[in-house]
């Protein structure tokens, strides 16, 4: 059983599942890191909503050009055609969107809301009536709602990768523009951007990517495509065009692992999968991310939770102080600061003389800028050096100097 | 009024003439009219709500003004914004964004860097260098979030440093931020104009005018009054600005605080 799906998943992996599918996985993957990298500046501009509005608006406008087509020729199934009916209804739903939260009191999220549901509505109903005229082809329309990549042409496969490679390169040329109007619009204004422009720009390209998403992932899925990649890239790095590479990257793993997985059964969609995959990667990003992950969470909290008690002993030493605290006795002794007995050793009593004068250091700056310390959300357990700028430790150091100790 | 033949408003860094910004029908500010003085350092105060920030952000373009005429070296602003370098107010930015402090100075280098370009050792050293002359450069691989109000701040003030403009403009920079920053800030402010750079700052602090600037323009929705500190800074002007909520001890504090220090003696 297990080895009849691995076989033919092996040979998809290695691109040997024939020429076809191996377009298509191509294509899916350009698309996945296309997808990762607007998504990404559409989540820094907390956006992210949008491409849900704009993926669920292209339905009506699929339709009617199937409906147009079909009339015209007796076959709607022409990808370009459907393509560009569905942009031109996702640009309406965009343009309904922006002027709702323009011109009336509601927010974006319940504009979205309302104009989602009503365009998404409003093509199912038009699915519904192509069923009931005589045309061929009307099976392939359920394809663009969770994406069918099996019986792809080779055509239509080359044309996805062309449109989002063309979509990858634009949204580099635009990556600083964008990453200025993403942190602060108006210091970008300042600087000559149009940021209205930059924004207009970044929503068309998001279009761009999901329309050609709509074969691949369906329009009910491609907005995971453009949140989950983002979401993932975040937990690995707290730089902006690294997270956007990041993004990219698992953007293009999640097409390539669920377009193969895809080709090994007749059936199987392609875009739940290639969702499938995103999570994957997202749920091992959020477990074992060396920055946020769960798991470095915790041990965060175990080192800091020694740090505590490192502190707190070396000021217990310094004021002759006993400890009875088994963990602070235990953190004490691994650094050798105390004998088994528990007396101080010299360098436990130096590094309790240290410890003593940071924290007078920390006392004296939280007397002087109380506001401002409230803000350092580790009271002082950071190495004074390491938390302040050097001329604040200077002014400090003088300070502490001038005044009697009895006083302190 | 002719912009581009008068010569005080084609040698001032920013001109306006007669803005108004308006939200919704009530006029945030009214038809102001102030030429800043080329290599001046100029407050600008007013009660809250008086539309000083409003001000700076119409001149700059961030908020869309309902009348008036704003030049940058007798020029629209839209030609001359790599002459203008903008500290924001601290809380305009989510601090969470995934940047480090570095990456946060390096925006102000945008207009330097083409886009097949990618970051070379030149810009980092550049931003390093501004970075050093705010006392931050230990922090910056810093995540921004991880810094207090006062190191915010200075981040800010490096990356307009970095822009190397003739004019700054700074709102409330020393807003929510220990004394050792404004100090630092203050330092740095005052070497930009040795240099012969202009400086434009909403600021608050009345105390401290006299010490930190040389004009003022006081406004409360319309302008009150404009000048060098030592004509414009008047109880009677402060008095009108304030519409009378300063008491008599404070506005002896605030005009003279030489004054008042021999007094305490």
């Amino acid at each position: 059983m297990l080895t009849t799906w691995l076989e033919p998943w092996g040979r998809a992996l290695l691109f040997g599942a024939g020429y076809n599918t191996s377009l298509v996985t191509l294509g899916a993957m350009v698309l996945g890191a296309s997808a990762g990298m607007i998504g990404s500046f559409i989540l820094l501009r907390k956006r992210s909503l949008v491409s849900d509005a704009v993926s669920h608006a292209t339905l009506p406008g699929l339709t009617l050009a199937f409906i147009l087509m079909a009339t015209l020729w007796g076959d709607g199934r022409w990808l370009p055609g459907l393509l560009i009916g569905a942009a031109a209804s996702a640009a309406f739903g965009l343009w309904a969107v922006q002027t709702i939260r323009d011109r009336t009191r509601l927010g974006e999220d319940a504009a979205i809301g309302a104009i989602l549901s009503t365009l998404f509505g409003f093509g199912v109903v038009l699915i519904t009536a192509i069923q009931s005229m005589n045309v061929g082809g009307q099976a392939g329309l359920t394809g663009y709602l969770v994406g069918a990549t099996a019986g792809m042409l080779a055509s239509e496969a080359a044309l996805i990768t062309a449109c989002a490679l063309l979509l990858l390169v634009a949204v580099f040329v635009m990556r600083r523009a964008f990453l200025l109007v993403c942190f602060d619009a108006d210091y970008a204004t300042t600087r000559g951007l149009n940021a209205r422009h930059i924004d207009l720009i970044m929503l068309m390209l998001l279009l761009a990517v999901v329309v050609i998403g709509l074969k691949v992932t369906g329009l009910i899925l491609i907005v995971a495509l453009t949140i989950i990649p983002p979401v993932t890239g975040r937990f690995w790095t707290d730089r902006p065009l690294r997270m956007v590479a990041i993004a990219a990257l698992c953007g293009a793993l999640a097409g390539y692992l669920g377009v193969t997985l895809s080709s090994v059964r007749s059936g199987l969609p392609t875009g739940p999968l290639i969702v499938l995959a995103a999570f994957l990667l997202f749920a091992v990003s959020l477990l074992f991310s060396p920055r946020r992950g769960i798991v470095a969470t915790l041990a965060a909290h175990q080192r800091f939770k020694r740090r505590v008690h490192l502190r707190q002993g070396l000021l217990a030493l310094a004021r002759d102080d006993a400890i009875y605290d088994d963990l602070t006795l235990r953190v004490l002794r691994r650094h050798d600061y105390i004998r088994r007995d528990g007396v101080a050793t010299p360098l436990g009593a130096s590094a309790a003389r240290d410890a003593e004068h940071e924290e007078r250091l920390w006392a004296l700056y939280r007397n002087c800028y109380p506001d401002e310390a409230a803000q350092l959300d580790h009271q002082g357990l950071v190495p004074i050096n390491s938390a302040l700028p050097p001329d604040t430790v200077i002014t400090l150091e003088s300070d502490l100097q001038r005044i009697p100790r009895s006083v302190q | 009024m002719n912009a581009a033949l008068d010569p005080e408003i084609a040698a001032s860094p920013l001109a306006v003439h007669g803005l108004t910004v308006s939200y919704g029908r009530k006029p945030a500010v009214y038809s102001v009219d102030f030429v800043t003085p080329p290599g001046s350092m100029t407050a600008i105060i007013g009660p809250n709500g008086a539309g000083k920030s409003t001000l700076l952000k119409a001149a700059l373009g961030i908020t869309r003004r309902l009348s008036g005429d704003v030049r940058v070296f007798g020029k629209p602003y839209a030609e001359q914004s790599r002459h203008v370098a903008y500290v924001p107010q601290r809380s305009s930015v989510d601090w969470d964004f995934p940047a480090t402090v570095l990456d946060v100075v390096m925006m102000g280098l945008y207009r330097d860097l083409r886009w097949w370009q990618l970051t070379r050792r030149r810009h980092r050293d550049q931003a390093m260098q501004s970075l050093s002359r705010v006392g931050m450069e230990a922090f910056a691989e810093r995540q921004i979030g991880q810094l207090s109000g006062g190191q915010q701040q200075r981040v800010f003030l490096a990356r307009a440093l970095v822009q190397d403009a003739e004019l700054m403009i700074l709102d409330e920079p020393f807003a929510g931020v220990d004394a050792a920053t404004e100090k630092a800030i203050v330092e740095v402010l005052k070497s930009l104009k040795a240099r012969g750079k202009t400086l434009l700052c909403v600021h608050h602090d009345l105390a401290t005018v006299r010490d930190y600037f040389d004009h003022v323009l006081l406004i409360n929705v319309r302008r009150v009054a404009a000048g060098p500190v030592h004509q414009a800074f008047t109880s009677a002007a402060l008095q009108e600005a304030y519409g009378g909520r300063l008491s008599d001890v404070q506005l002896a504090r605030i005009i003279c605080p030489a004054a008042h220090l021999t007094q305490r003696a």
